[in-house]
């Protein structure tokens, strides 16, 4: 059991450090076979629809250099199978839970949220920004109208608990994104999600993935990511931030809190390593105990920049 | 009607026993068994302890561009070591392939919820394609210590017969054959179809999905229950990503903890 004296906020929620896992790459009765969830700042679990979904056709993954394309299609069981199930057992084993919440319309979202009101979810995050669903996903977060709009919808729906908005990283300016999401009564944002990718078979000359394209991940994006934070840090100067993107040791999860982040989440790199967001946590409380400075601002719920 | 069994359910309240995590094993022995097929012995008391037939590894490349595991079926155990046979197909298994003695390797496992079942008594038959093989020499080294069963295997090879010593040493009734002269089916097809029939029939298969179709078929037409080793490209191979699914009569279903062994009357072939 470790001690974490370095803890963030992030919308008012107090993380007791500022490490979390990334939606998609966390499952409750997975993960929890390599460390104690309740030694994270967060949990954040997969994309939760009204009904369950069966996702994409396989294959799924490809790999990519330094990262992986991902075509999942949020294949999951459901809203009413996450409440009984998935929900309590991470509330038991003492983990502060961010529940993602996926759609294919507004209704699907408003349905996934209503369910949640008064639930122990400590914080939504929306999915708006998926890149391997028909409808819904990221065709809602790259219009900034219907951000605002759904965010709008979701925030009459569910008073209680802290949203965050999940951007997408492949538009013009992710800070008009941004702004349409906070304006509409989003507590934080989550930034970034995957970015379009695929993979060719040179045997086949076919895509490797039965979907074509997917989500590409990895420390291949950490670059991408970083700019991300950085220009909506500056453009939203106290908006809470959650940085993802390609972090896959405590250093590069460092660079995401000196470019603005009040808190990372862990992706792709839990993948190839189970234990690898416990393992951050740990170096992460190291590196912070070097840096008075930065641990005082996330402690007090501010930020490097 | 075949005979099923049963499948365990999960209790989700329940904390999950604690499992090892990533880890880096001593390479024990690297030896080619064809031109481009090695077996890997690697130490890991923890595998060669635990491993169940049909469960696999996730092996990691030193190569930092190149940071997905890749699964490799337990190909049988000795003390504190355990062997792995793959083929040599890209760059992640060629840099595997030049893996030498004294050298280490990163591993998670053993992984897959469930294995082959060997409980039942009487006669098995493994029939295995290709690199799906190894998985059914392990099933055979287990099998040679149950005295109340009796076990023929059936392989079936593109080309060099790379696994028919390590499967003699487990079962005198090992019969093969090349594509050059024909399949497994055609060998199945020329086998006593109950050569025992007081005794129940069990099939254990592994290899490419035409081939696993075609023995599920053969069992359906021969009372026995059949029991396949399914692949799939795999993302995590712990059940955290989804990536790895196939079609059953229960949706789209995760190879790595709801497989990779599953009854095969519940493939959507």
């Amino acid at each position: 059991m470790t001690t974490y004296t370095h803890s963030t906020i992030v919308a008012g929620i107090p993380w007791k450090n500022p490490v979390a896992t990334a939606s998609g790459t966390f499952l409750a009765e997975a993960s929890t076979q390599y460390y104690d969830v309740s030694e994270l700042g967060a949990v954040t679990t997969k994309g939760v629809s009204p009904i369950p979904w069966e996702g994409n056709p396989s294959p799924r993954t490809a790999e990519s250099p330094s990262g992986t394309v991902n075509s999942v299609g949020l294949q999951n069981p459901g809203i009413d199978h996450y409440l009984a199930n998935d929900l309590p057992q991470l509330k038991q084993l003492g983990a502060t839970v961010i529940t993602n919440v996926a759609g294919h319309t507004p209704d699907d979202y408003i349905q996934v949220v209503k369910k949640l009101d008064n639930s122990p979810a400590d914080m939504l995050e929306i999915n708006v920004s998926c890149p391997n669903v028909n409808a819904g996903g990221l065709s809602i977060g790259t219009d900034p109208t219907t951000l605002y709009n759904l965010i709008t919808d979701l925030r009459k729906t569910n008073q209680q608990t802290n949203s965050s908005s999940n951007s997408p990283p492949t538009v013009t300016d992710i800070t008009t994104i941004a702004k349409a999401a906070t304006d509409a009564g989003a507590d934080a944002l989550s930034l970034i999600n995957t970015l379009i990718g695929m993979r060719i078979n040179t045997t086949t000359g076919q895509p490797i993935l039965a979907n074509t394209t997917g989500g590409l991940s990895g420390p291949a994006i950490l670059p991408i990511g970083l700019a991300n934070v950085w220009k909506v840090r500056t453009a939203l100067p106290h908006t809470p931030i959650i940085g993802i993107g390609g972090i896959h040791n405590a250093h590069t999860a460092l660079e995401y809190l000196y470019a603005g982040a009040n808190a990372i989440e862990i992706g792709a790199t839990a993948l190839l390593n189970p234990q690898a967001p416990h393992t951050i946590a740990q170096e992460l409380e190291t590196l912070l105990d070097q840096r008075p400075a930065l641990a005082a601002k996330l402690a007090a719920g501010e930020t490097w920049r | 009607m075949p005979r099923e069994w049963t499948t365990a359910t999960r209790n989700p309240h329940a904390t999950p026993a604690r499992q090892p995590g990533r880890r880096t094993v001593p390479v024990i022995r690297v030896q080619a068994l064809a031109d481009t097929i090695i077996e890997l012995t690697l130490q890991d008391a923890h595998t060669a302890r635990t491993a169940r037939p049909g469960q696999f590894v996730m092996l990691y490349t030193h190569d930092q561009s190149r940071l997905m595991p890749r699964p490799f079926g337990v190909a049988g155990t000795n003390g504190d070591t355990f062997t792995i046979i793959f083929a040599i197909v890209g760059e992640g298994t060629r840099q595997f392939s030049t893996l030498r003695e004294g050298d280490t390797i990163d591993m998670l496992g053993p992984l897959g919820g469930q294995a082959f079942n060997l409980d039942q008594p009487g006669d098995y038959l493994l029939v295995g394609g290709g690199l799906g093989i190894p998985p059914l020499l392990y099933a055979a080294q287990r099998l040679a210590a149950k005295p109340d069963t009796r076990t023929t295997a059936i392989l079936g090879y593109r080309d060099t017969r790379y696994a028919d010593t390590r499967m003699q040493t487990h079962t005198p009734h090992t019969h093969s054959i090349t594509n050059a002269q024909g399949d497994v089916l055609t060998l199945l097809n020329t086998l006593e179809p109950n050569p025992n029939p007081d005794q129940p029939l069990t099939i254990l298969t592994c290899g490419p999905k035409p081939m696993m179709q075609a023995v599920h078929q053969w069992a359906q037409t021969h009372n026995a229950n059949c029991q396949t080793c399914m692949e799939q490209r795999m993302g995590c191979g712990y059940g955290a990503c989804v990536a790895c699914t196939i079609p059953t009569i229960h949706g789209n279903t995760k190879t790595c903890t709801e497989g990779p062994v599953f009854p095969s009357t519940t493939i959507i072939w």
